[in-house]
């Protein structure tokens, strides 16, 4: 299940990124860098089936210059505290797209996105947690879900 | 076109996004009007007649379920027609909100066409 995690995870990320922000994802995402550059991290929470969290951490360039499509501004005149609840909404807007992919049958509810502002870490792997990450502009998007349930698509279900 | 829709998010980055979709649609954005909530929406309802709503649901305060409730028991708000704008794609949650009087829903992520035609189809607008 966790390929079919992993590519609901790819599929969001670029789906959101192309519909909401004009963007179009790398199709091959950039090696982690040895320092990652300093950037936002959002954290949300999600309970269902499956429950579990989401991790988005967003280089600061990539932050303002995706916050500044999405406003319909001016990258100097977007504020911090606009970019702050553009990342929040986009780490909701991609994880409601994964959960609608895998869910269950059953809706889902997701938490409020928390940001840790300028934060150099990037998500790290952890067991049971699948990560993608691409490019955006000049800067890097990375994404990790943890599920704390293992995770059955609506297909694979109705195959049993 | 001048009709006056009523944005309801909690997040006000997503308001402004809605707006300029609606703008970018051919709407009037000006006459467009916020609430951060379900609550809000009710107050604003009082006092301002709209044509149409767009609503989230996830929401502290009063969520858009809530709001769909409410909406539905009121004699004269129940005509507004409301749109949900909504991450939760899951068939279980859609069936849920028409059935509390929703009249379209439109999942997040959305390119701006689908929200253009989902606000057309439910204003009845008529192109020349």
């Amino acid at each position: 299940m966790t390929e079919q995690l992993s590519e609901a995870l790819r599929q969001s990320m670029e789906e959101v990124l192309e519909k909401m922000f004009f963007v179009r994802a790398l199709e091959e995402p950039p090696e982690p860098a040895l320092s990652p550059a300093r950037g936002l991290l959002a954290r949300l929470s999600f309970e269902g089936d499956p429950s579990g969290r989401l991790t988005l951490h967003i280089s600061e360039e990539a932050a303002r210059s995706i916050s500044a499509d999405f406003l319909g501004k001016d990258e100097w005149e977007v504020t911090a505290e606009e970019i702050g609840e553009v990342i929040c909404e986009l780490a909701n807007m991609i994880c409601g797209s994964i959960l609608s992919r895998v869910e269950s049958g059953a809706s889902f509810r997701l938490g409020p996105p928390r940001l840790e502002e300028s934060s150099p870490d990037e998500p790290a792997a952890e067991e049971g947690c699948v990560i993608h990450r691409t490019a955006v502009g000049q800067g890097t998007l990375t994404v990790a879900l943890q599920t704390e349930t293992p995770v059955w698509t609506t297909a694979a279900r109705s195959a049993y | 076109m001048s009709y006056r829709i009523l944005i309801v998010d909690d997040s006000r980055a997503m308001r402004l996004f809605v707006r300029r979709v609606v703008e970018l649609s051919g709407f009037d954005a000006s006459s467009c009007i916020e609430a951060s909530n379900g609550a809000e929406a009710l107050s604003v309802l009082e006092s301002e007649w709209v044509d149409a709503i767009l609503t989230d649901i996830n929401m502290p305060v009063m969520d858009g379920e809530e709001f769909l409730r409410r909406l539905s028991a009121n004699d004269l708000l129940r005509s507004i027609p409301a749109i949900v704008i909504s991450t939760d794609g899951t068939g279980s949650r859609m069936e849920r909100l028409l059935s509390l009087g929703a009249r379209g829903y439109v999942v997040k992520p959305f390119a701006p066409e689908d929200l253009r035609l989902e606000l057309e189809r439910t204003l009845e607008v008529v192109h020349d």
